[in-house]
């Protein structure tokens, strides 16, 4: 066993991590503020994939990558906070909001995605590569699409944690998830603060889904795997902090590259699951929290 | 004769299915304080939280300012009940349209946010005065006043709410009213739970809020305190006002729990 090969595989490991850090950072946005889960944040992959092949490849519109990137996550953003008037705001009073929330959501990703299959078709598709070309990084060789993917991940994950860090809308938006009576008492918009969440959850989903249609072939259920994974590093990080979920999903991305290597692709998932259930036996609120859940 | 600052007409609300108070009328005049006394878990809290929307009332009307706050209409029929769609059954109060008017309700051992830092949560708070008292010079003026009030404050600025001890919280949450340009600010207990010298420091606090113009409704359990500070106090028990007095005829603290419970034998 040579060095380069773990280094090979854990150049892999990080652009899996960086792509689930992408969704579980979107999935944690919307539990932690509207403290609901929800499920079709695959077929929002799916559906963000599905656009930007729309928009961009040659054989559709054909408007180039950038542009089609761009219009998929803006489309996105929009058709989370349609979805969110919809399928979730209806039962927003109500008592029973998670259990209902549930109902809902599936319905909402079986729709999404067989409103895919019925526009797009059932073939499977794939996103040109995000760049062509390798870089050497020291020892390490990463194609150039990972380098733009993990670079990109990056910037919006920083992006992310100053616009809830620093901007009056992020501020608000952690401001309700943390207390909602609260902030609504201090007159701050809850159900816009909602909608923008649910929003910029999709956004994220979409821009994740452009990754892993450029890393896989996309399928109109190409999100369900990704949404599984997402699940198992919200768990496992716990959602305390919006940095925890991205160090377990570096976490989860390495075991899976490791995994895959070492014991065989078919292994992975017991192995992630075995290490969600000894997680949840152990510390239930997450590898890095200590505290309730909040953004 | 100038309409009230407040008035309640015949509200009434509760946690559905359960009525917790009936029949309250109330008028708060421009510049005045007004108390509420009475015996735990008899409605006070559920009626400010009433108030200030974070409650739906069941009938009856809050007008601040000669407007009313709550829609016409009595409490959703029983056939509406389940289909609360706010496009098509809207709230019958939206607490966010309360507070932006300048209503701003303190709530009771309010935590605010805990994973905030105290200058993220003043950051915030000034949001409901938007539009009304929201140029930048004016909150930076209200920010120097509320640090020269709360000195322990400014200190904690970079701490997380959830840190900070009880006083402090009681501080902070009075702080983010004050940042809101209150034209009427509910306090709610207050000094709840405090050791004796932060409820002083607290207590001044609030004495110099009042010195300095702002209308108040408070609730508390201390007379003294209460007698020093309003013009009316309010004997609120079984959901209920029982009892409407002036300043000069407020009794001693003996007295005043005799009128609640009766003489003792």
């Amino acid at each position: 066993m040579s060095l380069d090969t773990l280094l090979v595989v854990a150049s892999g490991g990080l652009v899996l991590g960086a792509i689930y850090a992408l969704m579980a950072s979107g999935l944690a946005v919307v539990w932690t503020t509207l403290g609901i889960f929800n499920f079709a944040h695959g077929a929002f992959i799916a559906l963000g994939a599905y656009l930007g092949w729309q928009l961009s490849h040659a054989e559709a519109s054909g408007l180039g990558l950038l542009a089609g990137a761009l219009g998929a996550v803006a489309a996105m953003f929009v058709i989370g906070v349609c979805f969110h008037y919809a399928l979730v705001r209806p039962f927003e009073r109500k008592a029973n909001i998670v259990a209902a929330s549930v109902i809902t959501t599936l319905a909402g990703a079986a729709i999404i995605e067989n409103g895919i299959s019925l526009v797009w078709g059932p073939r499977s598709k794939q996103m040109p590569r995000l760049a062509e070309g390798d870089v050497a990084l020291g020892p390490v060789v990463l194609s150039a699409s990972d380098l733009v993917l993990l670079v990109t991940v990056a910037a919006i994950l920083a992006g992310l944690g100053w616009f809830l860090g620093a901007t009056r809308t992020g501020r608000s938006m952690r401001a309700v998830a943390q207390n909602r009576e609260a902030a609504e008492l201090m007159g701050l918009d809850v159900p816009r603060l909602y909608a923008v969440s649910f929003g910029l959850s999709a956004a994220m989903a979409g821009l994740a889904g452009l990754f892993v249609g450029s890393i896989r072939f996309m399928t109109p259920t190409m999100g369900a795997d990704p949404l599984m994974k997402a699940l198992i590093v919200v768990i496992l990080g716990g959602v305390a902090r919006f940095t925890s979920p991205i160090y377990a999903a570096l976490i989860v991305g390495m075991v899976e590259a490791y995994s895959s290597y070492f014991l065989g692709l078919y292994w992975t998932p017991a192995v992630l699951f075995a290490l969600m259930i000894a997680v949840l036996v152990l510390k239930p609120s997450g590898l890095f929290t200590s505290h309730q859940r909040t953004l | 004769m100038k309409a009230p600052l407040l008035e309640l007409r015949g509200l009434a609300g509760g946690y559905d299915p359960i009525q917790i108070f009936q029949d309250v009328d109330l008028e708060v005049p421009h510049d005045r304080a007004v108390g509420f006394f009475g015996p735990n878990g008899h409605g006070k809290t559920t009626l400010m939280k009433t108030i200030s929307g974070v409650l739906e009332p069941w009938s009856g009307d809050v007008i601040f300012e000669g407007r009313r706050m709550n829609r016409a209409a009595e409490r959703g029929s029983r056939r509406w009940r389940n289909f609360n769609y706010d496009a098509i059954i809207p709230r019958r109060m939206d607490p966010k349209a309360v507070a932006r008017a300048g209503l701003i309700h303190v709530a009771q051992g309010n935590l605010l946010f805990p994973e905030m830092t105290v200058e993220e949560t003043l950051s915030i708070a000034p949001i409901a005065a938007a539009g009304r008292a929201g140029g930048a010079a004016e909150t930076k003026r209200r920010r120097d006043e509320v640090e020269a009030l709360f000195p322990r404050l400014a200190e904690r600025r970079r701490h997380k709410a959830r840190y900070l001890s009880g006083g402090e919280r009681q501080m902070l949450s009075i702080a983010a009213g004050l940042m809101a340009a209150p034209k009427l600010l509910i306090l709610d207990e207050p000094t709840l739970g405090l050791s004796p010298r932060l409820r002083g420091e607290l207590c001044d606090a609030i004495r110099q809020v009042r010195a300095g113009g702002v209308p108040l409704i408070l609730i508390e359990q201390d007379v003294g305190f209460l007698k020093e500070l309003i013009d009316v106090l309010y004997l609120f028990d079984h959901g209920r006002i029982s009892r409407r007095l002036t300043r000069d005829e407020v009794p001693s603290h003996d007295r005043l729990m005799a009128m609640l419970f009766g003489e003792r034998e």
